[in-house]
């Protein structure tokens, strides 16, 4: 496999975990535009743990989801109350905040001679552990999916789950889930912290991908982008926001020929789709037609 | 102190054209419940063919501002069209992610048409400031505030004094209702559009004549300045767009002073985020009304 | 004045009306009774044009309104007083009245008419400059008849105007749906209190599970068989 197919397969991995937490916050019928702030707390406090700690992949992944997850809850807790259109415009002012404090942030040690750390709008360089450990870009792919497909799990685990249930009930109207007993407020700090975690995770990934984080790159185009792969890809299902992102991604790479026109083009696709498909390719309908077909098979 | 004053007074002038981004947007969200992400993006397709036909044909200040505005409403109405007109009436996210996607486009386009990051744009008024006892007013900034001003109680005017106006007030207030009475409200709602897109066509020209140029950054932070103002000032309420607009203007007057231009926007949208959790509603809505838009539901 | 015909109105795949045919004669009051989910609302809804039906034809003295516009609809003379009220509530009553007007150009026979229902509903000019989202039920009641008068239709279809009103407030509404006959309304009705209701028509209708099932005069059927079948539907046999 030739390392442009694998950079941009990597890539599509990376981002998935952005698309599935905005995915995860759409079930519960909140629509985030801030989910871009975990994936960069994600991203830098991996980066710091193995740049600037020395600690292991494995748990400078963990410390990012950790911190992104506490970052999460920290900001669903006072966004509680707020409906609709109000709570989405906070997660926007809330991702924005955090990436205008990362470009204040300054935390540079010095190693062998060098600065190591990030150092505001410049940007964190030399986050280089998969290269200090000889973790090849096929290796790293294999790594980075063998995550999403863990979280994948989780997700049809969720489907089939009490949880997932009341996380659609709260999506379709929180306060009748209420009456029927569900702990709406409890669930939906929940669902925050999980969807921050995964965001997070996805961001440590990302970093130690390109070696490299800057906090112009976690901007709302991220964030609005993070929504646009599950409406596209479809929202019945959690391979929808996956869908959604190999087909932006996919899509825009092989069009790069056209390149001056490409976001012209594939922007009016987008806006096309939208209309005969408001709710995605792998809308509800469309996954509740091909169960029933499976089950039906099944019983065959 | 002076400086507090004249910081103030520059934060009015600048925030005068921040009400009118927050009008035009409150008048959109009003009519349709969804949000536009594209208002600015098509302000700005105005503004690049007001500056083309600056560079190319000299044109005169007077001509620029028609060109930008007319563009702005063509480019609304492609926007109207596409993102919103064709949507179910549950689909409020579809449309907002349709005017993300349009956004994009129309950036793209724009930068096509004119790939260099910056250019410029006729000025507002050349010449020294005025001098009132300390303070420094900049006869662009006081045009500005003028027509911001004309602006406001022309549109204030049409919506409570005409029946047009009539027609709005009544889709804002309940949309079945308004099909009830006998109310076009599919033509209302293009027509709320372009009246959307003449008040943003006109404060974009404000804005840019007083930068005296202009960049492909400009469509998101059109958006970005209309969002913020109304949702500081409060949703659906003109009063309130040129309140949050005023607010908006001077506290960022005052922040760069003192902090520099990133503190600046660390505390506009801290500002924004303290007001949507301890009052919803916006400085001058009240308590938030429940559920204000079907926004959630059937999404 | 009024025939439907073979209505069918469906929310995606699910049908809420089933082939509805039932008629309002010109000049008298025509009720629909029926239980919850009956597809009472849904029948309004789609007579307004807010739905569009499948199938099936509505007809205002001969004129086909199945596929117009509400906007339209409206123009023809129909005018509906909806479930819920749905008054204008960041606007005045006046405001609401004139939006009730909205497709009139006879100003001064406009004004003539707000004048009209404050007289009729006097509660209304006491509280003319109030915004509508303050006012009590009843008077959101009567706001929402008045509106709906202002359009001077040919047809009046009513919504379940006492809902959620208390006896007294129902009393003085199903008055003024009197009052309306004698000044030659065409009324169509929707009510959930048989009882009342009953009392006013000419002629009713019963609607179950999106069908009409019984039409006949007040009298002929017992009204306590009545009641029992539009609050609960009908009973199986025996």
């Amino acid at each position: 496999m030739d390392d442009y197919l694998v950079g941009v397969l990597s890539n599509i991995g990376v981002i998935s975990f952005i698309a599935l937490s905005a995915y995860l916050l759409l079930l519960t019928g909140e629509i985030s535009f801030g989910q871009q702030a975990f994936f960069a707390i994600g991203a830098y406090a991996a980066g710091i743990a193995t740049a600037v700690w020395g600690w292991p992949l494995g748990a400078a992944l963990g410390w990012g989801a950790a911190m992104a997850g506490t970052a999460a809850v920290l900001v669903g807790l006072p966004t509680l109350r707020l409906s609709g259109l109000y709570f989405s415009v906070a997660t926007l002012a809330f991702a924005e905040m955090v990436r205008l404090i990362f470009e204040q942030v300054r935390y540079q040690v010095i190693m062998d001679g060098e600065p190591v750390g990030p150092n505001g709008a410049d940007g964190f360089r030399s986050i280089r552990y998969i290269f200090e450990n000889d973790v090849g870009p096929l290796q790293y792919l294999g790594l980075i999916y063998a995550f999403l497909a863990a979280a994948l799990a989780a997700f049809m685990l969720l489907e089939r789950s009490r949880l997932g249930v009341a996380f659609r009930m709260i999506g379709e109207d929180a306060e009748l889930a209420g009456l029927h007993g569900v702990a709406v407020a409890r669930l939906k700090v929940l669902a925050a912290g999980l969807a921050g975690a995964l965001a997070g995770i996805g961001g440590g990934l990302y970093a130690h991908l390109t070696t490299y984080v800057e906090p112009r790159i976690f901007d709302v185009m991220l964030g609005v982008h993070s929504l646009a792969y599950g409406l596209i890809g479809g929202l019945g299902t959690a391979l929808g926001p996956l869908l959604g992102v190999l087909i932006d991604i996919g899509v825009l790479e092989s069009i790069r020929a056209l390149s001056s026109y490409r976001m012209i083009i594939f922007s009016g696709l987008v806006a096309a789709l939208l209309i005969v498909r408001p709710r995605g390719l792998l809308d509800e309908r469309v996954v509740h037609y091909v169960r029933r077909v499976w089950r039906m098979r099944a019983t065959t | 102190m002076i400086d507090f004053v004249q910081n103030t007074i520059d934060g009015v002038m600048t925030g005068s054209s921040y009400a009118l981004l927050a009008l035009g947007f409150t008048m959109i969200l009003g009519v349709m419940r969804r949000l536009n992400l594209s208002y600015g993006p098509s302000i700005m397709i105005g503004a690049y063919l007001g500056t083309l036909v600056y560079l190319q044909l000299s044109a005169s200040p007077i001509v620029v501002v028609a060109v930008t505005v007319a563009g702005a409403v063509l480019a609304g109405i492609y926007v109207e069209r596409l993102c919103f007109a064709p949507m179910a009436a549950g689909a409020g996210i579809a449309s907002m992610v349709s005017s993300f996607a349009i956004w994009m486009q129309l950036e793209q386009a724009a930068v096509l048409v004119l790939p260099r990051h910056t250019y410029p744009f006729p000025p507002l008024a050349t010449g020294a400031p005025l001098t009132f006892g300390p303070f420094l007013l900049r006869t662009d900034h006081l045009i500005m505030l003028t027509c911001a001003l004309a602006v406001s109680t022309g549109v204030q005017l049409l919506l409570y004094r005409s029946r047009f106006g009539l027609a709005l007030r009544a889709i804002i207030n309940n949309p079945v209702a308004a099909h009830l009475v006998g109310i076009n409200v599919r033509t209302a709602i293009v027509w709320a559009f372009v009246l959307a897109s003449v008040v943003g066509g006109i404060a974009g020209y404000l804005v840019l004549a007083t930068d005296q140029q202009i960049t492909p950054m400009f469509g998101m932070w059109a958006t970005f300045k209309g969002l913020i103002a109304m949702m500081i000032g409060g949703l659906g309420s003109i009063p309130g767009a040129i309140v949050g607009g005023l607010v908006l203007g001077v506290v960022e007057a005052h922040s760069q002073w003192y902090f520099g231009p990133q503190v600046r926007d660390l505390v506009a949208y801290g500002l924004l985020f303290a007001c949507l959790v301890l009052r919803p509603g916006g400085l001058l809505g009240g308590p938030p009304v429940r559920e204000p838009f079907p926004w959630r539901r059937g999404t | 004045m009024l025939e439907i015909s073979d209505l069918v109105t469906a929310y995606g795949k699910i049908e809420a009306l089933k082939g509805v045919t039932l008629h309002a004669e010109a000049g008298r009051i025509t009720c629909l009774l029926g239980p919850n989910g009956a597809g009472k609302t849904t029948l309004m809804m789609s007579i307004a044009g807010i739905l569009q039906p499948l199938r099936g034809s509505v007809r205002l003295a001969g004129t086909e309104l199945r596929g117009l516009p509400p906007a339209r609809i409206v123009a023809q003379g129909v005018a509906l007083v909806p479930e819920n009220r749905l008054v204008f509530p960041q606007m005045s009553v006046r405001e609401n009245l004139l939006a009730g007007a909205y497709q009139r150009n006879d100003k001064a026979g406009v004004s003539a008419d707000v004048e009209r229902m404050y007289e009729r509903f006097p509660r209304l000019r006491e509280r003319r400059e109030q915004l509508a989202g303050t006012l009590s039920g009843g008077e959101q009641q009567m706001l929402a008849v008045a509106r709906a008068l202002m359009s001077r239709p040919r047809v009046l279809l009513m919504d379940e105007p006492s809902l959620g009103l208390a006896p007294l407030v129902v009393a003085e509404i199903f008055r003024i749906v009197a009052e309306l006959h004698r000044d030659g309304t065409t009324i169509f009705l929707v009510e959930q209190n048989a009882h009342m209701a009953l009392q006013v028509a000419h002629h009713f209708y019963l609607m179950e599970q999106g069908r009409v099932t019984f039409s006949g005069a007040p009298g002929q059927l017992a009204e306590d068989e009545v009641i029992q079948r539009a609050y609960l539907g009908a009973r199986e046999a025996g």
